[in-house]
């Protein structure tokens, strides 16, 4: 398993309410998760902990076989980089659509010049060239979602994590960001989808994940 | 007119009493500001009040350094009272919900959404600070703009605890007011278009600079 939860509880700070209890999940690469489950089951945090963005208050998480939080900050960054959350409120960088995008290239290493370069790369390819000069906070809700969207895929992460992604895109670009997602899969990429939309998740999802309460329901 | 050849000196005294209120503003706001936003209690309770002492009448923090300020208050002995470095003292109180309460919020929300962004985008701790402050920078620098502004163009403070004494604490505020009641009111106004331009280019700095680094 590439991401694998052992006995996962966690709970916000300055809160008392488990928010997960007792998670054993894991997630591989080369396949489609679909974690689903009504509003405030608590589909967010569990993404976010597999994510290796929130540290669980019990229990521990596991990156390509690593218990990821005892490990020392030079040797988590590099994991950290294989796996890419995409917020469902989509949060944009002041600036331009190309610098987003080419962001996580840049702070890998990449030339400046070069990150751009792929970033238009990929806007050209899904027909969306117009955007790359666009300011971000000119955007309208679906052109932001899917620039947060195109910002995680260019990193060519093992791991994709999309907290509801289609919320407010238009049956086009919700094709489209389908067909990349089937094609990062064939890549070898392990995507993992958070929605409450039972059709998507019937109709992409190779392993469905069901939530509720806080408690990751036994499939049977 | 005899006011006009001391007008650049006036302009000159507004801008290093006002700029050191600031930055001596900053030297506890800052800090405060980021205490609060590690204390989640104190801050529930702190950030209302700071955010309702935004407004606070100038005359009112005037009234009360006067009290501590004069020959026979606690703080008489100083000898602070009609000197500039009273208007400084003033304003910087007066700048400080401002500041602080911009900065809380900055830190607070700016900072903790941003650096979360660039954690999942694969930043290291550093990266994502970095990339925290290019997000937060702006708001804060656009605060410190409003406070200079608000310091720049107060009256109560600068005419209570500085006296309007020509050559030593006149500021642009307490001149016009001195010139409207001298009925020299090209002068007066004259003051007042000089004081909105320093207001108005104060706040188009801060956007020229904004616009080079994001644009
Ligand atoms: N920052 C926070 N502080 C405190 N509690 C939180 C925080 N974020 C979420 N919670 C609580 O944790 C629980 C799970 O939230 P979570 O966001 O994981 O749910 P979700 O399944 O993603 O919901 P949705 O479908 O609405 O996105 C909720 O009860 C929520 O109130
Ligand atoms: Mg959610």
């Amino acid at each position: 398993m590439a991401i694998e939860f052992s006995n996962v509880w966690y709970r916000y700070p300055g809160s008392r309410k488990w928010v997960l209890s007792s998670v054993d999940v894991g997630f591989d690469e080369s396949r489609i998760y679909v974690v689903f489950g009504p509003n405030g089951s608590g589909k967010t945090t569990l993404l976010k902990i597999a994510s290796l963005i929130y540290r669980p208050v019990k229990g521990k998480v596991f990156a390509w076989g690593y218990d990821y939080w005892s490990l020392p900050n030079s040797k988590r960054i590099e994991l950290r980089r294989r796996i890419v959350y995409v917020h469902e409120k989509p949060v944009l960088f002041k600036g331009t659509v190309e610098y987003n995008i080419a962001y996580g290239l840049m702070i890998r290493g990449l030339d400046r010049h070069e990150a751009l370069v792929k970033a238009r790369v990929l806007l050209e390819k899904l027909g969306l060239s117009y955007l790359a000069d666009k300011k971000t906070n000119g955007l309208s809700a679906g052109e932001a979602q899917l620039v947060a969207i195109l910002r995680a895929i260019v990193l060519e992460p093992r791991i994709l994590v999309l907290d509801e992604p289609f919320a407010h895109l238009d049956s086009s670009k919700r094709d489209k960001i389908m067909e990349l997602v089937l094609e990062l899969r064939e890549n070898g990429t392990g995507v993992v989808i958070a929605s409450h939309d039972v059709f998507l998740a019937k109709a992409i999802a190779e392993r469905v994940i069901v939530v509720e309460n806080g408690k990751v329901l036994k499939p049977d | 007119m005899f006011l006009m050849e001391t007008i650049p000196l006036i302009i000159l005294r507004t801008l290093w009493i006002s700029g050191t209120a600031v930055v001596l503003s900053l030297l506890w706001s800052l800090p405060l500001a980021y205490l609060l936003s590690r204390k989640h209690g104190l801050a529930k309770i702190m950030v209302p009040v700071f955010d309702a002492l935004i407004g606070v009448p100038t005359v009112l923090i005037g009234l009360v350094l006067y009290m501590l300020f004069s020959s026979r208050g606690p703080l008489g002995f100083l000898g602070l009272l009609y000197t500039p470095y009273a208007i400084i003292i003033g304003e910087a109180i007066l700048v400080t919900p401002l500041i602080t309460s911009t900065t809380y919020h900055v830190l607070n929300n700016v900072i903790s959404t941003y650096g979360e962004l660039a954690l999942t985008l694969g930043a290291t701790d550093k990266q994502a600070m970095m990339v925290a402050l290019r997000e937060g920078l702006p708001g804060v620098l656009a605060s410190i703009a409003m406070a200079f502004s608000r310091a720049s163009g107060e009256l109560g403070i600068a005419l209570m605890v500085g006296g309007n004494i020509k050559g030593y604490t006149r500021v642009m505020t307490t001149a016009i007011a001195l010139e409207v009641s001298r009925g020299e009111f090209e002068s007066a106004i004259m003051l007042g278009v000089v004081l909105v331009v320093i207001v108005v280019s104060t706040s188009i700095a801060i956007r020229f600079l904004q616009r080079k680094v994001y644009g």
